[in-house]
């Protein structure tokens, strides 16, 4: 299979781990992935300030990647996942919207149908590639590793216009999960948010969200947190100091995207996963694996 | 906390309203049968007082500008528990999208945050600028450096196409 993949604003600015993890992986599981050209920011960050903006921005990349010629689009961000989601969703359902749009893009020379897939990393994985594939994919079985995962809230809401997996009782990660061998426990928290999105109006509430999940998975004696949307691993890894700081409390909860996890199993070096970009203590994590 | 008395004398605001309904639709706040749904799953609830129920309440009797001053519609963490939630289909969060949408064309007070979002994508394309990334032992590394491919911006009639969509509402 080969794939389009857009990456959208923050895994090619900032979380490098998630785009080098992505890149290793998938190509070794026999997905092939084709870079677009031309591409902007999924739309989703201006939503709140012009749906009609929001609209064109989400419209305008899904036509670039229709012009690949191929039939499915990889967005291994969850807000540009639900960005792209959304925009198909409301497209199909009104045609004076589709007109508008269209007009817009017709400046730009593009033209949108319709025709695309469009796949997470998490559905990509575990609905394509599947259980099979992957474990004979390892070397390394993950055994004895208790680990939390986190789907991200645009990963599985709103479940009316179609989402990765179920909105209350997600399960596609957690098997992922255990597919290699570690156990996946559930945990009362396991639905809250991270509180990326309000980075843009208020900081410290945005980091006593991130905190206090962090806080409640550390206390319930897991390994390691695994996600799959770059913006929750921008609060829960990179910001995990500044997050510790603002709820009063210590936090050192390796914590790490699920590609990094599947390439530690696949036996992939540290460096080509990004490893050594995780700034929570991940160290502790590899230690335990070995 | 709360944005109004429910028992003011104050008149509505009747255009206002109608302008928010366009943009959500007419079943949406007037099918919400106050159930708390809403805000009893509300992440933001418990650290910013949002509480997604009274917001829809105050679209229905028409307090519009009291809800886009009280700065309460920034406080919405995006969840969309509220819109998976509601058994009406209201979505109070797609309320408060209007209302965010409508405070920016009223110009009232918004966040600098989701403006600043705006001037960043007609520069850029993007929200941000290529960051280097620090390890954990300090080390500093840029796309480059990790073998990672040139990012492009997008093409030159982006920028213009972005600001005609940005100008209708």
């Amino acid at each position: 299979m080969r794939t389009a993949v857009f990456w959208g604003c923050v895994i090619p600015h900032a979380q490098y781990a998630y785009e080098l993890s992505v890149r290793e992986i998938f190509p070794k599981l026999g997905v092939g992935l084709v870079d677009l050209e031309g591409v902007s920011c999924c739309g989703i960050p201006v939503m709140s300030v012009n749906m009609n903006a929001f609209l064109y921005m989400a419209t305008r990349n899904l036509a670039i990647a229709e012009k690949t010629g191929l039939k499915d689009l990889l967005v291994p961000c969850s807000g540009c996942h639900l960005s792209l989601s959304e925009a198909m969703h409301y497209l199909s359902h009104d045609g004076k919207l589709r007109e508008k749009i269209a007009s817009l893009l017709r400046d730009e020379g593009l033209e949108y149908t319709g025709s695309i897939n469009l796949w997470f990393t998490i559905d990509l994985l575990h609905s394509v590639v599947k259980k099979e594939a992957i474990q004979r994919s390892t070397r390394k079985k993950l055994n004895g590793l208790k680990l939390a995962s986190h789907y991200g809230c645009h990963t599985i809401r709103p479940s009316s216009i179609g989402r990765v997996d179920d909105s209350e009782n997600p399960k596609k990660l957690d098997e992922l999960i255990e597919w290699l061998g570690a156990r996946s426990d559930e945990y009362p928290e396991k639905l809250d948010c991270c509180g990326a999105l309000l980075l843009w109006s208020h900081h410290d509430a945005a980091f006593t969200f991130a905190g206090l999940k962090l806080k409640a998975i550390q206390d319930r004696d897991f390994d390691g947190l695994v996600v799959s949307c770059p913006a929750c691993h921008m609060m829960f890894d990179e910001r995990q100091k500044v997050v510790a700081s603002t709820i009063g409390s210590k936090l050192d909860l390796p914590v790490l995207y699920y590609s990094q996890l599947l390439g530690i199993a696949m036996g992939i070096k540290e460096e080509k996963l990004g490893l050594h970009l995780n700034r929570s203590p991940v160290d502790n994590l590899l230690e335990k694996i070995g | 906390m709360t944005i109004i008395d429910l028992m003011t004398t104050k008149k509505p605001d009747s255009k206002l309203r109608v302008k928010v309904l366009e943009k959500v639709g007419e079943h949406k706040p007037y099918s919400c049968f106050q159930c708390i749904r809403c805000t009893s799953g509300c992440p933001a609830m418990k650290m910013l007082e949002i509480k997604p129920h009274e917001i829809v309440n105050l679209v229905k009797l028409g307090f519009i500008e009291d809800i886009i001053n009280s700065g309460v519609i920034w406080t919405c963490a995006m969840c969309l528990k509220c819109k998976e939630r509601c058994p009406q289909e209201v979505a109070p969060v797609d309320l408060i999208l209007a209302l965010r949408n409508l405070a920016v064309e009223t110009e009232a007070k918004v966040p600098e945050g989701h403006l600043k979002n705006v001037s960043m994508i007609l520069e850029t394309g993007f929200i941000l600028l290529p960051r280097e990334a620090v390890t954990r032992k300090l080390e500093k590394f840029s796309r480059e450096k990790l073998g990672l491919p040139r990012l492009l911006k997008p093409g030159e009639k982006f920028k213009a196409t972005f600001l005609k969509a940005l100008e209708a509402s």
